[in-house]
């Protein structure tokens, strides 16, 4: 529901590419989009939903159709496989997941293990290196070179997937002079050198938030969830609202998302 | 509208967050996961009553948050209003977290077992699952990694109270008796509120048993509606207690004057 890069989701479905592999960890809308355009064979996640606004059926339906294989981990065992890939160590260990069933889920292939500390006895699990191709990232600014910020400072799990992916493409807010970053260097959030690709995406995490800039979009949300309960009707939905609109902005204005303000209580100490 | 306790001058939805107020600890340091309106209300409730000093990470980002209501969705960054720091997840969040800087964690699922142990993950088998649920998102690593677990439930049923969960996407006091200990983890589940009653767990065996009853519900309907055993009661169980006029007040008036909390009763 916070800052998925929306924007270069929508084209990934546009231009019909099939059989990805996503890792999200901790995902709702763009992985229910990707389900509902059959691009995904295989998501590697901690959870999927739309949160307050329920189940996210089309992820739900293809888990359960068997269109779609989950490789099912938790928020911090991702993380951490994510930190041993970031920095080309063997495993992260951490305490997450000690006791629970999703351990089990992965006794064959061992990326994640429970091991025993030889000096303290502590019992902990090995996270291994998750290697990403290409990462996704929205972010508030960017110069052509690809330096990037996010403002106004990182919440998000954002730099985990880029440190971790061979290359990473970016899409902003806004385009942005080297000097805007010379400035205050002490704000960057990515350099050039960890960004491959720019694209200038204005509102493109939208219907998802991108704090303070603005909120998520509780009304496409509810329609989209009304829509993904009629599964007959929905493909007309879908492609009228989501894939059809033959630009962003074009996509923006048929769902009445150009009004998009800052976030509630945000507005002043945000300017 | 969420259903009225008989002899209170309140609903379920206000007793069940009162109730889970009380049993918070002054020194509670605690954060809030997805649809969790009713600890988030509980949370500002007790740090307006008997714990003052009481941390609260809202959606685990917005550090002693105060927002002016509670928005639709309690990991949306409108609950981070008022907040003195917004935390970095990875960096600051989960190493508060795994460090032991938060003691108090509170998580609901689809099936709660008699161990505390919860499932939101599947339903069924995990390989031909007959519902795919959402998953446990940060649940297997924070019941691991904090010591004070409090559950929370607005279907008391035999569907979700089950003898066994179908997948552990949350560890309680796993087998039972010493197996929490034995694995190293601190601490364990210490209430289970319904919206018939409030559980708590056996010393010993780390079995659930009833604290309890809410106005109007007997030991029998809570039996009936929970699918594993629970010991007959040897003297006549309490009810849960009622709900002062301050309290009533502050959540009503000040916390959550839009009813939030009501999205959890469908």
């Amino acid at each position: 529901m916070n800052s998925a890069p929306m924007a270069m989701v929508r084209e990934i479905i546009r231009q019909g590419k099939k059989d990805l592999t996503m890792v999200a960890l901790v995902a709702g809308l763009p992985i229910d989009w990707l389900a509902a355009a059959g691009s995904i064979k295989r998501v590697i996640t901690g959870l999927v939903s739309l949160e307050g606004f329920g189940l996210a059926q089309h992820f739900r339906r293809g888990v359960q159709d068997r269109k779609i294989v989950i490789e099912e981990y938790s928020e911090h065992l991702l993380i951490c496989r994510l930190q041993a890939q970031a920095h080309g160590l063997p495993f992260v260990p951490t305490r997450a997941g000690l006791g629970t069933d999703v351990l089990k889920l992965h006794r064959d292939t061992k990326t994640v293990r429970e091991e025993v500390d030889q000096s303290t006895g502590e019992h902990y699990v090995a996270c291994t290196r998750l290697p990403i191709e290409i990462a996704l990232v929205h972010c508030h600014e960017a110069d052509h070179a690809g330096n990037a910020r996010v403002n106004p400072k990182l919440i998000w799990m954002d730099n985990e997937l880029v440190n971790a992916a061979s290359s990473t493409v970016l899409s902003t807010e806004a385009i942005v002079e080297t000097s805007a970053f010379r400035a205050e260097p002490w704000r960057t959030t990515y350099p050039r050198f960890m960004t491959s690709t720019v694209v200038h995406a204005p509102f493109g995490a939208l219907p998802t938030s991108m704090f303070p800039s603005y909120s998520h979009n509780s009304r496409f949300y509810e329609r989209y969830v009304a829509a993904s309960s009629e599964s007959k009707s929905f493909q007309t939905f879908f492609e009228k609202y989501v894939v059809g609109p033959e630009s962003w902005e074009e996509f923006l204005e048929i769902n009445d998302l150009t009004k998009a303000g800052p976030t509630t209580g945000f507005e002043s100490k945000n300017k | 509208m969420t259903a009225a306790v008989p002899g209170y001058e309140c609903t379920i939805d206000e007793l069940m967050v009162v109730a889970f107020s009380r049993a918070l600890l002054p020194d509670t340091r605690a954060f809030n996961g997805a649809v969790s309106f009713i600890p988030a209300c509980a949370f500002m409730l007790a740090r307006g009553t008997h714990a003052p000093n009481l941390v609260w990470s809202a959606g685990s980002i917005g550090i002693d948050a105060a927002p002016e209501e509670i928005p639709e969705s309690t990991l949306s960054d409108g609950i981070w209003q008022g907040a003195t720091m917004l935390a970095n997840s990875p960096f600051d969040f989960w190493a508060h977290a795994q460090g032991g800087r938060y003691n108090t964690f509170s998580f609901r699922g689809a099936q709660i077992d008699r161990h505390g142990n919860v499932n939101n993950t599947v339903i069924g088998a995990y390989d031909a699952p007959k519902v795919r649920l959402a998953g446990g998102g940060g649940m297997a690593d924070l019941s691991v990694m904090i010591p004070r677990i409090m559950l929370w439930s607005t279907t008391h049923t035999p569907r979700t109270f089950v003898r066994q969960v179908d997948f552990r996407s949350g560890f309680g006091y796993g087998d039972g008796g010493d197996d929490r200990e034995n694995r190293g983890m601190r601490g364990g589940p210490v209430v289970c509120i319904t919206n018939l009653c409030v559980f708590g767990f056996d010393p010993r065996t780390k079995h659930m048993k009833i604290n309890s009853l809410h106005p109007g519900v007997s030991f029998e309907a809570v039996s009936s509606a929970t699918g594993f055993d629970l010991a007959i009661p040897s003297s006549p169980l309490p009810n849960t207690p009622c709900p002062t006029s301050t309290e009533l007040r502050l959540l009503r008036e000040v916390i959550d004057p839009h009813g939030a909390r009501r999205r959890e009763f469908s």
